[in-house]
């Protein structure tokens, strides 16, 4: 019998017996290299009606772990090598897991254990209705009938509170958006009542209020049925939020393992201790008002704040006004354009030297296209950029070019930002060469100097980026950024596709480097307790406009706008004792910015509450 | 779609303008009066400005006159139906055969992918794909015609008259083309299928506890039959390249193997009619693929 | 080191052997042998399998297949070298321009390509050879300008992809000019489907060549290429296989080298065709 002292989980405490018990579990795979072990020496156990979370990053092991309870592991060439899983069934009776045979794993999985993945938009067959995915398990487990399956997937999809059940029946995945399609997979999981849900990464590439929603119906359906949860994550504030219990891997080992409350606030060891460390806490930069890098113990850091924003006569950096990018939509015979998409509409804000702004806001909010169309990425529609005075809009190709020395871009995707086919020397100095800044001695120096500002080896020079891992990549991409010693530098979701203590390092650079080198940013994120560490200001967008700005205490301490409200609402924060993803939680599904063509909309009106805190009225 | 027909028939009348030979002295005969030579050119209008000749040509077409061939001495339009039948029945023969083979084969590959039911099934498609299409047909006429004696080695019987007898004559040169093109659509279809298979609904799939084999048949073949038709539309055109050379092989009088006589003799007539017919087929053909789409993958949208 | 360990399978040792002999053999057979050798007629030993006067036999007039055949290779990758080379040469700048542009130049330039893929490619390629006159070279130009559109094709969907690439928009924000981001960095990254692609083509070239010269609009005599000795064995097939079985074997195992050989280059230099 287990003990919680967690009083907001409820733990069905009459049944003893836990539903899944992992013993000295080694699951291994054969690979170019030789022998990969995946998972070495996992024990542990899932009590009916209790969520435990296995968190650890990539490489951890923990994907690996609920693949091989579903014996799905072997379809991806992996083999369990030791250990037993033990499954306890209907009559007291247990079963092996890892010695069933083929038949028998069939009519377990879909049935007794279910299990949810993470990309909801390719977890659907696109070729096949909603009504026939959600059957054909009910089919294969079940005696109903026909029309009884079809009952039976009505009712599924309103458990998951699906709007207008019966239409979906019939639609194809395609026409879902991300969080429906999610909740079919879930639907698609319970439908037979499994008594172990396997949620691997459910939320992770799902927006922020969505997450929530799907967060908050795991934890009601797993009320309503006392089924157990085995949640994999590597997002700690998640982790707080949903777990009992909690199992930390690294590189495929057990680490710690303990109640949501023990972990986090007296964790053991030190791997641990560093993962908690590196994670930005919603709430924890209330009543300060700078950035500060993160605290990772082991690393090296001057732990200073960044300093105070420089105080001169040229403060202003960025001034954007009015800006407006709209993208045509074509369709037709005659592909003639039949809507706009109101990408960014009629925004305008301002950076000051060595000031970071966060651009906030959920997919389809405007904010990456906001960051294009100040670098002319692509072309506004209107308005006017002034970066030091000069009016980018109106300039020419080659003043353009020339201008855009002064700022430059950090991209999200560190496999795709960096050219497969170029040494890495020569894509930092490509740069220099282009601007013709340094000769060629120089070049050399330079490129060197810079490396050591983003703390790599010089001998990383020669090599080409698939042999770097991701975070490495990203210090490049900061290096061949700053090379030509920009005033500013967009970064747009720079670390969101990094671990957590590989973002938490990577953030730390780059404030040492506005520390150092007065560098200005402009933030993109949609990771709202990033941006509380590192931003002066905060601007949030929805629909392409932007909503509410201020600095970033304002925003964080004292949100006004209903939309900075939903999204503040919905942001797991990185404390088990701070609850907020309970209940039910149902937000307005994100529209889309679409427009007829003609559509003009209206100018939008601020009002000014406090000292540069800015909130849309209409 | 008119723009690319249009486009195709003054690609096919500029290149065949080009033509060297004289029209008059192919109808009259080299030996005769230079006068009465230049009275027929003129009579036909070739020496009226290229515009004009494009300009009757098109017009002419569109009224259902295709001019004579000189090479037969008739009109071109009923030499043109017959033989485009003929064609037809090899064309659709072997991509019947050529997809038979093509798509379980594929599939298996790639279910088994880089074991040896991969080795096997790509060696043997690689092999289909190697070997010249006449080449295969030389074998099969020596195997199945000289040697077994099963089947016919030359020679056309409309579908019409005796259909059995027809597809006899028909099958050794489908099947040859068929092997071909089988080959081809193998490891499109295998490709195909990986893509297909390691993409997170398959395992979805698996985690509801469906057996493989429905997995794989189903949920993993139901999207693979759209980008493979594609590329057997796609073939069409190659298919339709390839009757020229088969066709002359087995002597079967077919679309190609009036195409490739037209060539040889020059005839200007019945080589512009004939080039621009397959032409304006493998595009339709592309674009009933095109139009079909929507069936097989409900994410495309007609337009 | 472990790039030339995917090379080490079936196909790829395979695959490399053959085509590694049929270039020795093009390139060293007209140094060794001596013409005569191809064109001497024996009309007592006409029609002869194979023996050990003559190792495949000979053919209608008496000449030995054994040198024939390996005179001819020379000339059939000659003549698909050529052509290739040729696609290339337009197909490329073609492709890359209309897919790194993109927009108007792209439609209007793929609507071309697109409504001559509509012509299939034996058909364009038996077309202008009979308009220009068959002969060698007409050969080559008929093939390479056959092969063309699908190579150009081939080369803007891959230039439009790599075109959309995060590194090539970081690279024109660090002010690269519209020459060097195509140089340097779309370039490049396309050619690994470049040579993959012109190494299958060269195998549909060594097969149109062969289907050209059959029908007699390819290569012509004294010319000795394989096509034209499968069409002179036409005729004699009941009586002496062997003279359509030997050049047709030859084109036979140098396709399958090629398509071999670039089955396994694309494994190596295309990670994405992995799954």
């Amino acid at each position: 019998m287990t003990e919680n002292k967690n009083p907001n989980s409820q733990i069905d405490t009459q049944i003893d017996a836990p539903v899944i018990s992992l013993d000295h579990l080694r699951v291994e795979f054969e690979t170019d290299g030789g022998t990969v072990v995946a998972v070495n020496d996992i024990s542990f156990k899932v009590f009916p009606g209790e969520t435990v979370c296995l968190v650890g990053e990539s490489g951890s092991g923990k994907s690996v772990t609920s693949l091989s309870l579903m014996r799905l592991v072997e379809f991806g060439g992996g083999q369990i090598t030791g250990g037993k899983m033990l499954l306890s069934r209907d009559k007291k009776q247990t079963v092996n897991l890892s010695q069933v045979d083929a038949g028998t794993m069939r009519s377990i999985r879909g049935n007794e254990i279910g299990m949810i993945f993470q990309e909801p938009m390719t977890s659907l067959n696109p070729v096949f209705s909603i009504e026939r995915q959600l059957t054909d398990g009910l089919r294969l487990h079940t005696n109903l009938s026909a029309s009884e399956t079809r009952e039976k997937a009505l009712e599924l999809l309103k458990e998951v509170r699906i709007p207008d059940p019966e239409k979906r029946l019939r639609q194809y995945p395609h026409e879902l958006s991300g969080g429906m399609r999610q909740r079919v997979v879930i639907a698609m999981a319970m439908a037979c009542r499994p008594r172990l849900l396997i949620a691997d990464e459910p939320t992770t590439a799902l927006d922020v209020t969505i997450q929530a929603e799907i967060l908050s119906l795991i934890n009601r359906l797993k009320r309503e049925t006392g089924m157990a949860v085995l949640f994999i994550t590597h997002d700690m504030a998640v982790v707080a939020q949903m777990a009992d219990r909690v199992v930390v891997m690294y590189q495929g080992n057990l680490i710690e393992e303990g109640s949501v409350d023990d972990i986090f606030t007296s964790p053991k060891e030190d791997y641990t201790k560093a993962l908690l460390a590196a994670v930005p806490q919603l709430g924890q930069m209330a009543g300060t008002s700078l950035p500060s890098p993160l605290n990772i113990p082991g690393v090296a850091v001057a732990v200073k704040p960044v300093r105070e924003v420089i105080d001169t006569e040229k403060k202003t950096l960025l001034e954007v006004k009015n800006l407006v990018t709209h993208f045509p939509v074509y369709g037709g015979i005659f592909r003639q354009k039949v809507a706009n998409v109101h990408a960014v509409e009629n925004v305008s804000f301002t950076i000051n030297r060595g000031e970071t702004m966060a651009l906030v806001g959920e997919s389809g909010c405007g904010k990456s296209s906001c960051g294009r169309s100040i670098l002319r990425l692509v072309e506004p529609t209107s308005g006017d950029i002034f970066l030091d005075g000069k009016n980018i809009i109106s300039l020419n190709g080659r003043e353009l070019r020339s201008a855009r020395r002064d700022m430059q871009m950090v991209f999200q995707d560190p496999y795709a930002s960096l050219n497969p086919y170029m040494r890495l020397r020569e894509q930092i100095a490509e740069p220099l060469k282009n601007f013709g800044l340094a000769t060629r001695s120089e070049v050399d120096d330079i490129v060197r100097d810079i490396l050591e500002k983003v703390e790599l080896p010089v001998s990383f020079l020669r090599r080409f980026p698939h042999e770097l891992s991701g975070g490495q990549r990203q210090r490049v991409a900061i290096a061949r950024a700053i090379v030509v010693n920009p005033s500013l530098v967009i970064t747009d979701e720079a670390v969101s596709a990094l671990d957590v203590s590989v973002q938490a390092q990577v953030l730390n650079l780059m404030m040492s480097l506005q520390d150092e080198l007065g560098l200005s940013y402009l933030f993109i994120s949609h990771d709202m307790a990033v941006v509380e560490r590192v931003s002066h200001k905060v601007g949030v967008m929805y629909l392409g406009r932007l909503v509410e700005v201020g600095s970033r205490s304002q925003i964080f301490e004292n949100p006004q706008h209903e939309y900075t409200r939903t999204l503040m609402a919905a942001v797991p924060i990185a404390d088990p004792k701070k609850r907020n993803i309970s209940n039910d939680m149902n937000f307005k599904p994100i529209p889309s910015p679409v427009f007829p063509v003609g559509h003009i909309p209206e100018n939008p009106i601020y009002e000014e509450i406090e000292d540069g805190h800015l909130i849309l009225r209409n | 779609m008119a723009v690319t027909l249009f486009l195709i028939s003054i690609i096919t009348f500029t290149v065949t303008n080009i033509l060297p030979g004289d029209v008059a002295m192919m109808i009259m005969g080299t030996q005769s009066n230079p006068a009465a030579l230049a009275n027929l050119r003129e009579s036909l209008g070739l020496n009226d400005p290229l515009i004009y000749q494009y300009g009757r040509w098109i017009f002419g077409m569109l009224t259902g006159d295709w001019g004579n061939s000189l090479l037969f001495k008739q009109p071109i339009g009923p030499i043109l139906l017959q033989k485009m039948t003929a064609s037809a029945l090899i064309v659709l023969l072997s991509m019947t055969i050529a997809l038979t083979l093509a798509i379980p084969l594929g599939v298996w590959s790639a279910v088994y992918k880089n074991r040896w039911q991969d080795t096997a099934g790509s060696s043997v498609s690689i092999l289909g794909v190697s070997l010249p299409d006449f080449f295969w047909g030389i074998m099969l006429i020596l195997l199945f015609a000289r040697a077994l004696g099963w089947f016919p080695s030359s020679g056309f019987v409309h579908p019409n008259e005796d259909f059995l007898l027809a597809l006899k004559h028909a099958f050794l040169p489908s099947l040859a083309l068929g092997l071909g093109l089988m080959a081809h659509l193998t490891r499109m279809t295998r490709a195909t299928m990986t893509g297909i298979l390691s993409q997170e609904f398959i395992r979805v799939a698996r985690a509801k506890g469906l057996a493989e084999k429905t997995v794989i048949w189903q949920y993993g073949l139901a999207n693979a039959i759209g980008p493979v038709m594609t590329v057997a539309g796609l073939q069409m055109g190659y298919l339709f390249g390839s009757i020229i050379v088969m066709e002359s092989l087995f002597n079967y009088t077919g679309m190609g193997w009036l195409t490739y006589q037209a060539l040889l003799n020059r005839d200007m007539p019945l080589i512009q009619a004939t080039v621009f017919v397959i032409a304006a087929v493998v595009m339709l053909v592309n674009l009933l693929v095109d139009l079909l789409y929507p069936i097989f993958d409900p994410r495309i949208e007609l337009k | 080191m472990s790039i030339f360990k995917k090379f080490l399978n079936f196909k790829g040792i395979i695959g490399i052997t053959l085509v590694l002999c049929v270039i020795l053999i093009a390139v060293l057979a007209p140094l060794i042998i001596p013409p005569e050798f191809a064109t001497r007629m024996d009309m007592r030993a006409r029609l002869s399998p194979p023996n050990m006067a003559h190792w495949m036999g000979t053919d209608q007039l008496g000449r030995d297949l054994f040198y024939r055949v390996m005179l001819g290779a020379r000339t059939s990758i000659n003549i698909a070298t050529s052509a290739v080379l040729m696609s290339l040469v337009i197909g490329l700048p073609l492709g890359l321009i209309s897919g790194y542009f993109g927009g108007r130049t792209d439609n209007v330039l793929m609507r071309l390509v697109d409504t001559l893929l509509s012509f299939p490619a034996l058909l364009l390629a038996l077309t202008i050879s009979a308009v220009l006159g068959p002969n060698l070279q007409n050969t080559i130009i008929a093939i390479g300008i056959a092969f063309t559109p699908y190579l150009a094709r081939l080369i803007r969907g891959e230039a439009l992809r790599v075109a959309q690439m995060p590194y090539v928009e970081a690279a024109r924000s660090s002010g690269a000019t519209n020459s060097r981001l195509i140089i340097g960095h779309v370039l490049p990254n396309i050619m690994p489907v470049v040579i993959v692609q012109s190494t299958i083509s060269l195998a549909f070239a060594i097969l149109a060549e062969a289907g050209l010269s059959f029908l007699g609009l390819g290569t012509q005599p004294p010319e000795a290429s394989w096509g034209l000795m499968i069409q002179a064995s036409r005729d004699y097939l009941d009586r002496a296989p062997w003279t359509a079985l030997v050049p047709g074997t030859a084109v036979a195992l140098t396709v399958l080298g090629l398509n071999m050989f670039g089955d396994v280059l694309r494994d190596v230099l295309d990670p994405r065709s992995q799954s």
